[in-house]
Order: structure tokens, then C-alpha cells, then sequence
């Protein structure tokens, strides 16, 4: 793509958290009736339907592939839809393959979908599923590995190795719960939480807390694509993809490219300097950095791959309150998985949506005033791949 | 009350799972068996794969052997699963699951027994324990080497 060729131009999103009267599919078709009004399109307009992979889901995913979805919102024109998966990297992926899509010329709408709802499913079910989803079934899952081990395991190699403290990892908790506060859609967002809180929960995988996991919940979100021309058009404030730039590690972290622990940001700083580049732009251009973590650590690796503040020492700087509301680096300002809610394929759809909600000054509470440029990020599988995409409301 | 009683789980979902070996890794299973710790070498390249592969992912050659590994490897990073693990899993908690880096240089998850907390340090020497956790199947482990 070139700098500002595609743009988003409107979003819907649903509150996150339990919801088990609500079903996926009522979730689908509120977001993108939502997305199209806000997007001030007419839903004849959309020339392609992109469906996100509902974890667990069979039936979601088959009605996907099958069609459903422009049936059931009447997109009386739609000539394209499939479902697009790269795990919690989707929201990347999706957006490539609706490049693709107006870029051929076929239609210059594209709506993106994403739902999920987890509260379906049994807790014996969910363990089942993500006891082998996270790690290799042959060679890790014998020993009793899980997702949250994984995740401790890192972050444990990654305090030894940079001297991060355990109170500057609950310091990324702290500072999400704070954005999460400022969200009407987070499930995690009526009271704030300390260091002391985060530190004295209940142990699951040492060194981390119970507020340091994620946790899954219900939720869903969509968007409007189009091209720079009809976006002129249609919207007062488009949000432009200005550049993006990408790289695949491994399945197992056992494989994982970069295999010193205290530098895990050597893998992603390649990455976001190719797309500050691509973008024309520098980290001291960014309003907002919207961190897709997962795991508070991850976040710590992301920060210091854009360079805000010495590798290693990322903690020091969420510790001091600058990442968080008010702060002069907003990060994450969705609160994301930590405390907006963890809905499978959606946390980094979440996380755009926000970007663009930023950009286009619809934020609420969470407005960062005069917010410009964004850079925004996503990956999937067990740290597999990482995306970083430079968003901007307008074209430098 | 357990684990299995308070959520009324089966027998079967108490069963801890065991690899399930692909045509390629079966040697790896069937020398583990024989407390043989052992490793795919590319006969072309020399390269190791470990998780091994259909063929040599350095050189794509289907021309390999198994070579035997020292036994000898370091701690790279570790967790202590205390909660939240998966139901066969429950009754051992606290365990230890850590990423370890053999002498052959590639890396594998496993669990560390015979441990004390206060002593486990990434970078510290450790040796190969061979755990028969059925018939079937053997589990490479690892311990603290002692001084």
C-alpha cells in the first residue's frame, strides 16, 4: 500500500465482559450496523464483508464462511466475503486482505467484523482449549505448560535480565485499569487498581498476580475501509493508514528468532523503525501508543523497541504515570486485554477501533486531545509475529 | 474436596496429556523410552531441529540422523505454575515449567525437579532426568546439577 491509500471511516463496538444472553451474532450485526451510521455510508455501499475467526466457534465460523453475514445486515452489493485469521493477530491480517480487496477495484467499501462470546462455554471447556491453543501439543503441553506460564516464564527472563522490578510490571496493569476507567465498552473499568492490589493477588504463574493475566470476555467490534478518494468524499475526519511494516518469529518460543531474554525488543525494533520510515515519521511524531501486550511484560518489550525510553528500562517510565492518563506518552488507552477484556481474535481489533476513535476525536473520556498520529500494534499465536501500523488523520 | 469432585470432571479429563508423536518425531519418543536423549542432525547441512520437521528446515534435505545429545543444558527463564493449570496438572502445584538451552544449542520447555526456589538462576548448569510417566512414554526432565 502507499502512505494514506486506504483509510477507516467509521466504527461500532459493543461493551466487553459477561454477556451470555448476548449472542455472537446479535454481536456482528450491532457493530456493523453501528460502523456503517457512523461511518455515514448507505449499507448498499459495502462491496465486501470480512469476517474475524470466533475462538471455539463452529458455528459462527461456518455461518461466516457461508455467508451469513451480508445476508443478515442486507449489503444488497456485496460481491466479496470470507473470514480472515492470523489468532490475535487478525486485525492485521484482515486489513491486508481488505487492501487487497480495494486495491483490485471490485468495491471501494470493505466492513470488517469481529465477535466473541466466551461465556458460552464451560471453564472446562476454555482450559481444554487454550491448555494446547497457546504452546506446542507434542512438546510443551506434556509438562503442564500454560498460556500464563509462558507469559511468567518471559517475563521472569526479562526482569533478571534488564533489573525491571516486579512493582514497574504492575505499573502496566495500573496505568490499563486507568484508561479502562475512562471506557463506557471495557469490562474492567468501574474502579482503579494500585500497585499493592496487583501485587498481593493471588499467585498463578510466579511471578505473576492474577491482575497481571488477561481475562476473557464477551465482546465485538467493526470497521469501515475505503479508499483515500471516496474516504475525501464521504467522511469529515478519515483515519489513514499511512504505513505498516511486519515479521513472523515462531510457532514455540523455544524457536523464537532473538534468544536473549533481556533484549526480546531486538526482534520488534527492525519493525517499527521500517514502518516510522515507510510513514515518514519518528516516535517523537506519536500522540498515542497503542501497546496490544496482553501480558503487562509485553508491553515493557514494545516500549522499548520504539525507544520512549532506554532498552530495559520501559518499567521506570510506565512507573512514573507517563503512559497513563495525562501522561505525555498515552499508552494503550483502551485499557486492552489487561482491563478492557480479552475477546479472542478481538483485542486488537479493539485496540483500532480506539485508534481510530482517537483520531477522529470521538474517544470520550479518553480523548487525547489534538491526537495526530498513532502508532498501533498486533500479534498473534504465542508472541508469533508482530505487526506495527502508523495511523494518522491526516496525510504528512 | 479435589479439583475433579468440585467441578465434576470425568476420569478422562483428569488424564495428563502425552505427545502425540508425528512420523518424524517418533525416534525422538522411542529413544526417550530408552533413556536416550536424542536429537535430529541434517546429514547434508549438519543442522539440528528440535522441535524436529518433516525434513531439514536449514536445507529442506530429507538425509538425517539421531544423534545423541550430552544430557547437559542451562536455564533460560522459568515460571512457577501455582494456579489456573490444567485439571490433570492440579494436584502437583507448585511446578516449575522453564525454557532450557542444551549444549547442542537448541532449546526445549520442560519441567525442573528436584529443586529448591531460593537456587534456581537463569544461566545455571543443568542435567537431563528421564521421568516414565507411562507405558508408553518417556518425558525428558531436568535438575539442578549439583556442585
Amino acid at each position: 500500500m502507499s502512505k494514506g491509500e486506504f483509510a477507516i471511516i467509521g466504527t461500532g463496538e459493543v461493551p466487553c465482559g459477561q454477556y451470555p444472553e448476548r449472542t455472537e451474532f446479535e454481536i456482528a450485526y450491532e457493530v456493523a450496523r453501528m460502523a456503517i451510521k457512523d461511518a455515514g455510508i448507505d449499507k448498499n455501499d459495502i462491496g465486501a464483508v470480512l469476517c474475524a475467526q470466533h475462538i471455539m466457534g463452529n458455528d459462527y465460523n461456518t455461518e461466516a464462511v457461508f455467508g451469513r453475514f451480508p445476508e443478515a445486515i442486507g449489503a444488497k452489493n456485496c460481491k466479496i466475503t470470507c473470514m480472515t485469521s492470523s489468532g490475535g493477530a487478525s486485525s492485521f491480517s484482515i486489513r491486508k486482505t481488505a487492501e487487497g480487496i480495494l486495491h483490485s477495484g471490485e468495491t471501494d467499501t470493505v466492513l470488517v467484523i469481529h465477535a466473541q462470546r466466551f461465556s458460552q462455554f464451560t471453564t472446562n471447556e476454555m482450559a481444554k482449549y487454550f491448555a494446547i491453543a497457546g504452546s506446542d501439543i507434542e512438546w510443551d503441553i506434556p509438562y503442564g505448560i500454560t498460556y500464563n506460564a509462558l507469559a511468567a516464564m518471559i517475563t521472569q527472563g526479562y526482569m533478571n535480565a534488564t533489573g525491571t522490578t516486579i512493582e514497574e510490571i504492575a505499573a502496566v496493569c495500573v496505568a490499563c485499569r486507568k484508561w479502562a476507567c475512562l471506557q463506557p465498552n471495557a469490562a474492567f473499568g468501574k474502579k482503579e487498581l494500585t500497585v499493592e492490589k496487583v501485587l498481593s493477588g493471588q499467585m498463578v504463574a510466579w511471578p505473576l498476580t492474577v491482575y497481571m493475566c488477561n481475562v476473557l470476555a464477551d465482546g465485538g467490534s467493526a470497521f469501515v475501509m475505503t479508499t483515500r478518494k471516496k474516504a475525501k468524499k464521504v467522511c469529515k475526519k478519515p483515519v489513514y493508514l499511512l504505513s505498516d511494516a511486519s515479521d513472523y518469529s515462531h510457532r514455540g518460543i523455544t524457536s523464537a528468532k532473538v534468544r536473549d531474554m533481556g533484549h526480546l525488543a531486538s526482534f520488534l525494533k527492525p519493525i517499527a523503525d521500517k514502518a516510522f520510515e515507510r510513514a515518514g515519521l519518528g516516535v517523537k511524531d506519536m500522540d498515542i501508543f497503542e501497546m496490544y501486550g496482553s501480558y503487562p511484560v509485553i508491553q515493557l518489550i514494545l516500549l522499548d523497541s520504539l525507544g520512549l525510553a532506554k532498552p530495559g528500562e520501559s518499567g521506570k517510565l510506565v512507573a512514573s504515570g507517563e503512559t497513563s492518563p495525562g501522561g505525555k506518552y498515552p499508552t494503550t488507552t483502551n485499557g486492552e486485554a489487561l482491563s478492557f477484556g480479552h475477546t479472542g481474535t478481538g483485542v486488537g481489533f479493539g485496540m483500532l477501533v480506539e485508534s481510530v476513535r482517537q483520531l477522529q476525536g470521538k474517544a470520550g473520556k479518553a480523548q487525547v486531545d489534538g491526537a495526530r498520529f498513532i502508532i498501533e500494534n498486533t500479534g498473534g499465536g504465542a508472541f508469533m509475529d508482530n505487526h506495527f501500523t502508523i495511523l494518522g488523520n491526516e496525510i504528512p | 474436596m479435589g479439583i475433579k469432585e468440585l467441578l465434576g470432571l470425568s476420569d478422562e479429563d483428569m488424564v495428563k496429556p502425552l505427545p502425540k508423536p508425528s512420523k518424524w518425531s517418533q525416534p525422538f519418543w522411542d529413544n526417550t523410552k530408552k533413556h536416550k536423549l536424542t536429537l535430529k542432525k541434517c546429514k547434508d547441512c549438519g543442522h539440528i531441529d528440535h522441535p524436529p520437521y518433516l525434513y531439514c528446515t536449514n536445507c529442506s534435505s530429507d538425509n538425517s540422523e539421531w544423534v545423541e545429545a550430552s544430557g547437559k543444558g542451562k536455564l533460560v527463564a522459568y515460571a512457577v505454575n501455582t494456579y489456573m493449570v490444567p485439571f490433570p496438572f492440579w494436584d502437583d502445584m507448585p511446578y516449575v515449567v522453564a525454557m532450557i538451552e542444551l549444549e547442542e544449542g537448541v532449546r526445549m520447555i520442560s519441567n525442573i525437579i528436584e529443586y529448591n526456589h531460593n537456587e534456581l538462576k537463569n544461566g545455571m548448569a543443568l542435567e537431563v532426568v528421564f521421568d516414565d510417566v507411562s507405558d508408553e512414554f518417556t518425558l525428558p526432565k531436568w535438575k539442578p546439577v549439583k556442585e
